[in-house]
């Protein structure tokens, strides 16, 4: 990318990525997971309502492929923060900022290692078998993704675009 | 009229129909956590990465004077999941009666007991005066 834009555009356009990719997987893991924790038994009915009502099990394969996306854009660019973002952070005594950081990275481990079986359970959702394991796991995906997702808004406010 | 969001129609693709690949699922999701939490304890990095000197080395290397920090992160990751397949590709091996006692719910319970391991290994961080 030499001459096209600068060192410092590369690594925000790519943080960019990161967010969209995040974006989209949090509002796919929020409908699913309000779709197995309150299912709609009435048609129609308020945005609240109408936001639960997803066809649920098709968004499995799609929050595998956007979890494993993220999962590698935030890896690539976690080198640079590692450098350029941490190092200062510990300089300025930020240490709890820099902890969520590491929290962050082991929560989307933990994550990560879920999908298999989180794939298999909604693929067989008309299994009764599946149900409390399916609605477990989607639950606590779920609720990981919005830590990961506010962790990462909250370390970017504190030095992240352009930074 | 009643409407169902959490169902849907029986799994057709071969992988998704398949027991074995069942078994390897579970196995690999339920060892998951459990495995990234012993390999950050005891420290096994598949490989450590040095990312001012984009210097990739085999297993643990600490941080060496004046190239920067060190990486483990990317490597206990690779090892968790190198651990968990090799796992759930022995758990397919089980005949299916004993594959089929795999408790599922173990799969969600694991995660969450990882927290409390996750928050207190970073100590180091909360407690830094």
């Amino acid at each position: 990318m030499a001459g096209l834009i600068s060192t410092n555009t590369f690594w925000t356009l790519w943080l960019f990525v990161h967010l969209i990719l995040a974006v989209g997987l949090l509002g796919a893991l929020t409908h699913q997971a309000m779709a197995v924790a309150l299912p709609v038994r009435q048609s129609a009915g308020g945005i609240v309502t109408r936001f639960r009502a997803v066809p649920a099990a098709g968004y499995a394969t799609a929050v595998c492929v956007l979890w494993v996306l993220t999962f590698l854009v935030g890896s690539y660019i976690y080198t640079k923060y590692r450098i350029y973002i941490r190092i200062p952070l510990e300089q300025g005594a930020y240490y709890k900022t820099g902890g969520f950081f590491d929290f962050k990275e082991h929560v989307a481990t933990l994550g990560l290692v879920l999908l298999p079986a989180y794939w298999y359970f909604w693929k067989n959702a008309q299994n009764p078998e599946y149900d409390n394991a399916r609605k477990g796991v989607t639950l606590v995906l779920a609720v990981m993704c919005w830590f990961l997702f506010i962790v990462g808004h909250v370390l970017n406010n504190t030095r992240g675009f352009a930074s | 009229m009643s409407t169902t969001t959490s169902r849907a129609a029986p799994a057709r693709s071969s992988l998704a129909a398949s027991a074995r690949f069942k078994t390897f699922a579970t196995t690999f999701s339920i060892s998951g956590p459990v495995i990234y939490c012993v390999t950050q304890y005891f420290n096994w990095p598949l490989f450590t990465f040095h990312p001012a000197t984009d210097r990739l080395v085999w297993g643990y290397e600490a941080a060496r004077s004046g190239e920067g920090p060190n990486m483990l992160w990317y490597g206990w990751t690779a090892t968790t999941i190198l651990i968990a397949a090799a796992l759930g590709l022995v758990a397919m091996m089980l005949p299916e009666r004993i594959s089929r006692k795999i408790p599922l719910a173990l799969v969600w319970i694991f995660p969450i007991l990882a927290i409390p391991y996750v928050i207190y290994s970073l100590m180091p961080w909360w407690t830094h005066p």
